[in-house]
């Protein structure tokens, strides 16, 4: 136990480095931004009509000077870092309210897409790749295969158009969207408390399992788009070192001693087998948080990524961009550490010999 | 290193190298596939004449595959003609000349990628100690950043000039004309910076363990000099499995901007910016979903074939790279 609380303090250092790395590398883009547009960093609300080219200027030029735009890049970097930190994110002026909050609002929504994805592909994708490997060129290996094959060489959001066509358009089963818009204007006049953001869990809190059950009815296509990619790649380097792993003596050894099919395959080989997989896991963490963004625009989620499609069409925003790097971080985050800390249940090497670098190699 | 004639007995590896061929002779015949009317243009884009509807035409003689409405509004990047939504494009030429983008993004961006990478990576393995440790970290560090992201912030502020809303020649940074000179767009800058880390990881573990073989210590006897060891000895000997990483990324990087440009961020993949018009025909219609199929079909399978060819080719040179492991590793 003493152990494992070593590693987690040792896998929680390594997020403030991480953070610290990123920032860096994006406060030095922003940096090349022209002067108009980083003033526009530091505005605190809707900027004042200017009427003349010279008030505008000016304007600019005050703003510099007041918040030292022309000191070395530590200097305004440390500044920058410490707003940051006090929660002072900035202000939008395409949706008139200051950052922060706009993407505090969002998260929800796009947490309970990724949780739900992840609460599908990590089982399905172990469990699948497992029995593939355990017996292979067998009649489901053949068929997970097959499937996984698909399921890489589709792009998700080309997946994600047929399967609302299909579905959607052609059935009417799986409509797009959180909840139909009639029931979210029902859900708002009603005193329905948001009370976690969760719309699956906040049906059941308010006595409504009707309304978690639509919820869930909305998640099916966009957790399917999403899972469907990484559950392949996950499945395909589980079935990979499952089949490396089944050749080996204790496995031979286990047999030897009369131990059952179920327990030797359950309790001896997916421990192993989860370690190269969970990293790859985490190798795509990153990959997964930008499919989510795309797979909710496709599906008409309005989560972090109608700030996105909204902040495009509005006028330059770096405050929100900005803001959006920074945060889109803090969703990869918890799954590097997810991963990792199942990595070290299932491991006691990985919670022995500390550094991380090693151990994804 | 590939065991070419096991290479060639997989019948995975033809269809790889048919569809991979099949993409190759459209982009070279192109101007003989699809003849363009005006000359002068060289999008991949052909204005159908004016229509006042924004409903995709079916095929007929003229255009074998059907028209689809032009974007409405989309932050381009210099090549697609007109921002008049009331013209239609040609199916069949972009599908055509569509090739032409997905070849040079695809494989400029992995080559330019792959370079990087793999550059980073032999440093850090070959200096080893606390430069080893910090490119490492970074490259952990760069992995734990979302591209979309890092997309959106390398827009606004490297190229903010070029995507201003009235853009001006005259204020443009240096840079700003260098890229659009190169033509290198804030998609593909993007992927170069942001997709170097597993060729870095990937030629650093390889180099960390040749470094130990005898005949490297054989040549620093004998006096080689760092960069000839480098370039003589240890680069051909690691640098055959990052081949496989560059076949797949080809296809999918070409994907990966195609749904960028489809979220709403410019691009130069001219397949993907066909889809974000057709999308409308997609979704929205009730009854039937294929009633427009000319508009997305043609599009979405010739992005989902090509990132298909692309991913066979991986993997069949990484089955006849690694023989113990079977094809689908």
């Amino acid at each position: 136990m003493a152990s494992f609380l070593l590693y987690l303090f040792k896998r929680l250092l390594i997020i403030p480095a991480t953070l610290l790395v990123i920032t860096a590398v994006l406060y030095a883009m922003f940096l090349l931004a022209p002067p108009e547009e980083r003033a526009s960093l530091y505005m605190t609300s809707n900027p004042p009509r200017v009427q003349t080219e010279e008030a505008a200027q000016n304007m600019i030029e005050r703003v510099i000077a007041e918040n030292g735009l022309d000191d070395p890049f530590l200097w305004q970097y440390g500044r920058w870092l410490t707003k940051l930190l006090r929660g002072d994110w900035g202000y939008s002026p395409t949706f008139n309210a200051p950052v922060l909050e706009l993407l505090r609002l969002r998260t929800p929504v796009t947490l309970e897409l990724t949780f739900y994805s992840l609460l599908t592909l990590i089982p399905l994708g172990l469990m699948s790749g497992l029995l593939a490997g355990w017996r292979p060129h067998r009649a489901w290996d053949r068929q997970f295969r097959g499937l996984a094959f698909v399921g890489s060489a589709i792009p998700p959001f080309i997946l994600g158009l047929f399967l609302l066509s299909i579905f959607y358009v052609g059935m009417g089963w799986f409509p797009p969207g959180r909840l139909d818009v009639t029931q979210l204007l029902l859900l708002r006049s009603s005193g329905f408390e948001p009370y976690t953001g969760f719309m699956t869990i906040d049906g059941l809190l308010n006595g409504r399992p009707e309304i978690s059950a639509e919820a869930l009815r909305h998640l099916v296509l966009p957790v399917i788009t999403l899972s469907l990619v990484h559950w392949a790649t996950l499945g395909r380097v589980t079935r990979a070192s499952t089949m490396d792993e089944t050749g080996k003596e204790y496995i031979l050894a286990a047999h030897a001693r009369g131990l059952r099919q179920r327990s030797i395959k359950w309790r001896h080989v997916l421990p192993i087998v989860m370690i190269p997989s969970l990293t790859s896991i985490a190798l795509s963490a990153a990959a997964i948080v930008t499919g989510v963004f795309v797979v909710e625009i496709v599906f008409n989620f309005k989560g972090l990524s109608e700030l996105i499609t909204d902040g495009l069409q509005g006028p330059p925003d770096i405050a929100l961009v900005l803001g959006f790097a920074v945060y889109s971080v803090f969703l990869v985050i918890p799954i590097l550490l997810l991963v990792d800390l199942l990595k070290a249940v299932v491991d006691p090497r990985v919670r022995g010999e500390g550094g991380i670098g090693e151990q994804a190699e | 290193m590939i065991r070419w004639r096991y290479f060639f007995r997989q019948w995975p590896n033809w269809l790889a190298i048919l569809l991979i061929l099949l993409f190759a002779v459209a982009a070279t015949f192109a101007p003989q596939l699809a003849p363009p009317r005006d000359p002068e243009n060289t999008t991949p884009f052909q204005i159908v004449d004016q229509s006042f509807t924004r409903i995709p035409r079916p095929p007929d003689e003229q255009n074998i595959l059907g028209t689809v409405p032009q974007i409405e509004r989309l932050p381009l990047f210099g090549i697609a003609p007109g921002q008049d939504a009331s013209y239609h494009w040609d199916v069949y030429f972009t599908l055509i000349w569509g090739t032409r983008s997905a070849f040079r993004f695809g494989l400029l961006v992995t080559v330019i990628t792959a370079v990087f990478g793999i550059t980073i990576g032999v440093i850090s393995a070959y200096w080893g100690g606390l430069l080893n440790r910090l490119l490492m970290g970074l490259a952990d560090a760069f992995l734990a950043f979302p591209i979309v992201a890092a997309l959106w912030v390398i827009q606004r502020t490297f190229f903010s000039q070029v995507y201003a809303f009235f853009p001006e020649l005259a204020s443009w940074r240096w840079w700003e004309h260098l890229f659009y000179d190169l033509k290198i767009s804030p998609i593909m800058l993007t992927l170069i910076l942001f997709s170097w880390m597993p060729y870095a990881r990937m030629m650093n573990a390889s180099i960390t363990q040749l470094r130990q073989a005898d005949y490297i210590e054989a040549a620093v006897a004998a006096g080689a000099s760092g960069s000839r060891i480098i370039l003589k000895h240890l680069l051909p000997n690691a640098v055959s499995p990052t081949v496989v990483l560059m076949a797949r990324d080809v296809g999918g990087m070409v994907v990966l901007s195609a749904a960028f440009i489809f979220i709403g961020f410019g691009g130069d993949i001219a397949w993907g910016i066909v889809l974000v018009s057709s999308r409308d025909y997609i979704i929205g219609l009730g009854g039937n979903p294929f009633i427009y199929w000319w508009s997305f079909l043609p599009f979405a399978l010739a992005l989902t074939l090509f990132a298909l060819g692309w991913n066979l080719l991986g993997d069949g040179l990484n089955s006849a790279m690694n023989p113990r492991r079977s094809r689908f590793q």
